[in-house]
């Protein structure tokens, strides 16, 4: 019998409450996340999308409700090596950081119960191998700072593989990447969730991408609905319940293409 | 009179001052690139202005005043950690303070005491033309265990350095890291005094690397570059100084400085 990957919980969070200050920025969030899933995180800014994955990762404490990590309690998880997360700031390093992609990515070798310990044959193969699959290759050995934003990103994912996570929290920047690069990059993601049936969470302001590319989208704005990507899903529905009446999202799945209309 | 330059080196003095500036400019070059990608560099300056107080409290109850130097910056390593980590101040200001009251440490010794200016002059300003077999011995060591650890932990403390977050997520301990290595900076500053003196070892630790960076290498060779800069610089300052009976220190900084001017052009000139 073949077991249905869908139903693995790889992320469960039950009554969430995030309050800073006394105000609440997350409120009676209740959704899981299965192994395999691809999930956009969508939401107006402010909305509390970064707060919600800084919480998952126990960067930030919350009040309510409880998370669950593959299982285990956000207070008791241990195996953090099966996270990977890239943050919002991730791309804003100083340029003249003396590094080259190949040696920033091989940071990622770097594993707890390992430490000062020198880099294997494997270790290298595998950097190698992570650099070929997010098409980094050529800039391989270019400092960092040379890079482009989208080439940027990439590398950062290919630094997360290094240690083959099972679980990817991206936190996409808001600016500097054009939007070539951008589907190129959901792209490789794309293939990596169905290669590796790694799951991802992704903080984006492309709302096509999501509709295109993912299986379910996560709407943050104080509340948090979860809703699979289907062809009856009623995406105008959900988007207004998200970013408020005003805001219109014109969807043509056929082309895969959208595009936004905002009537003031 | 003048020296022959190649007959300076048939002299045991000679010889170990070259041993010991070599090693010196090694570690020193090593520590400082850290500590710049790490924006600490005014640790360096901090630690070493406080390690003064450690030497006029060794002059004073006669003891090697390098190892009442290294007790001393130990401990502001300690204070300054404490002071960051329970809010107290700032690290650039925290900094400050322990500079200060280090450093007046010092000064009043000097002046209740009184009596050593000559050897302490030597402290402040370096001495490498004078550095006997045991300081030698003392430096050596000290080197070699700072030089050890960072092989060892290089790409731990490269990757707490680049993403604190993301080093402790990977499960590198950063709060350890960080406190051992800010202890190595200050065996480094307290090993480096005999070399350049308390005042001026800021820049063994920064202008080595500075000059590096601006060649746009890959981490490794820039470490590598770090460490031809500080040693060519380390051994031009003591044989100028030899020759000519100038200040060691002096000439090594600029030295330092010259070789900083001619990447800077080659930096524009490459653009």
């Amino acid at each position: 019998m073949v077991m249905q990957q869908q139903n693995i919980p790889v992320l469960e969070v039950k009554n969430l409450g995030v309050y800073r200050n006394n105000v609440a920025v997350i409120e009676n969030a209740t959704f899981t996340i299965n192994k395999g899933d691809y999930v956009g995180i969508v939401g107006p800014n402010g909305g509390g999308k970064t707060t919600l994955l800084r919480v998952i990762l126990n960067f930030l404490p919350y009040v309510q409700g409880s998370i669950q990590l593959f299982g285990v309690d956000v207070a008791k998880f241990l195996s953090w090596q099966k996270i990977a997360y890239i943050s919002q700031q991730a791309t804003n390093f100083e340029d003249q950081f003396p590094l080259t992609v190949r040696e920033l990515v091989s940071l990622g070798c770097i594993r707890q119960g390992r430490l000062g310990r020198n880099f294997s044959f494997d270790d290298w193969k595998l950097v190698d191998e992570n650099i070929e699959f997010m098409g980094l290759s050529d800039v391989a050995n270019r400092r960092i700072g040379q890079l482009s934003g989208g080439q940027k990103q990439r590398m950062f994912v290919a630094k997360a593989l290094t240690h083959k996570p099972e679980l990817i929290l991206l936190d996409e920047p808001i600016v500097g990447v054009d939007s070539d690069a951008q589907e190129k990059f959901y792209k490789k993601l794309s293939d990596l969730n169905i290669k590796c049936q790694t799951t991802i969470l992704i903080v984006t302001h492309d709302l096509a991408s999501v509709f295109c590319r993912m299986s379910k989208i996560l709407c943050v704005n104080k509340n948090v609905e979860l809703a699979g990507i289907t062809q009856d899903l009623d995406t105008a529905k959900l988007l207004k319940r998200a970013y408020g009446e005003h805001f219109h999202f014109v969807f043509h799945r056929h082309g895969c293409e959208g595009e936004f209309v905002h009537d003031y | 009179m003048t020296i022959d330059v190649f007959n300076l080196f048939g002299y045991q003095f000679f010889q170990n001052a070259l041993i010991g500036g070599v090693i010196v400019a090694v570690v020193c070059g090593v520590v400082g690139l850290f500590l710049i990608l790490k924006k600490e560099a005014m640790i360096g300056d901090g630690l070493s202005h406080t390690a003064f107080g450690g030497i006029a409290i060794g002059l004073l109850i006669g003891i090697n005043p390098l190892i009442t130097a290294l007790f001393v910056s130990i401990l502001a390593v300690f204070v300054l950690s404490y002071m960051r980590r329970k809010k107290i101040a700032t690290s650039d200001s925290a900094i400050a303070v322990m500079l200060a009251l280090g450093f007046s440490t010092g000064l009043i010794i000097i002046s209740v005491a009184g009596g050593f200016n000559v050897e302490l002059f030597s402290y402040l300003f370096g001495s490498i033309l004078t550095i006997t077999f045991s300081d030698l011995l003392l430096v050596s060591s000290l080197s070699v265990f700072v030089l050890l650890f960072i092989s060892f932990f290089r790409r731990e403390l490269l990757s707490m350095i680049f993403d604190e977050e993301d080093s402790k997520i990977r499960g590198i301990p950063t709060n350890y890291l960080t406190i051992i290595f800010d202890l190595l900076t200050a065996l480094t500053i307290v090993l480096s005094i005999k070399v350049i003196g308390t005042i001026l070892v800021v820049a063994l630790l920064v202008i080595p690397s500075m000059c590096a960076l601006k060649l746009n290498l890959s981490f490794k060779k820039t470490l590598f570059a770090t460490i031809i800069f500080s040693i060519v610089s380390t051994i031009t300052g003591i044989i100028i100084s030899a020759i000519t009976d100038i200040a060691t220190a002096g000439i090594i900084v600029f030295t330092l400085v010259a070789f900083f001017l001619i990447t800077l052009i080659y930096k524009k000139l490459g653009d």
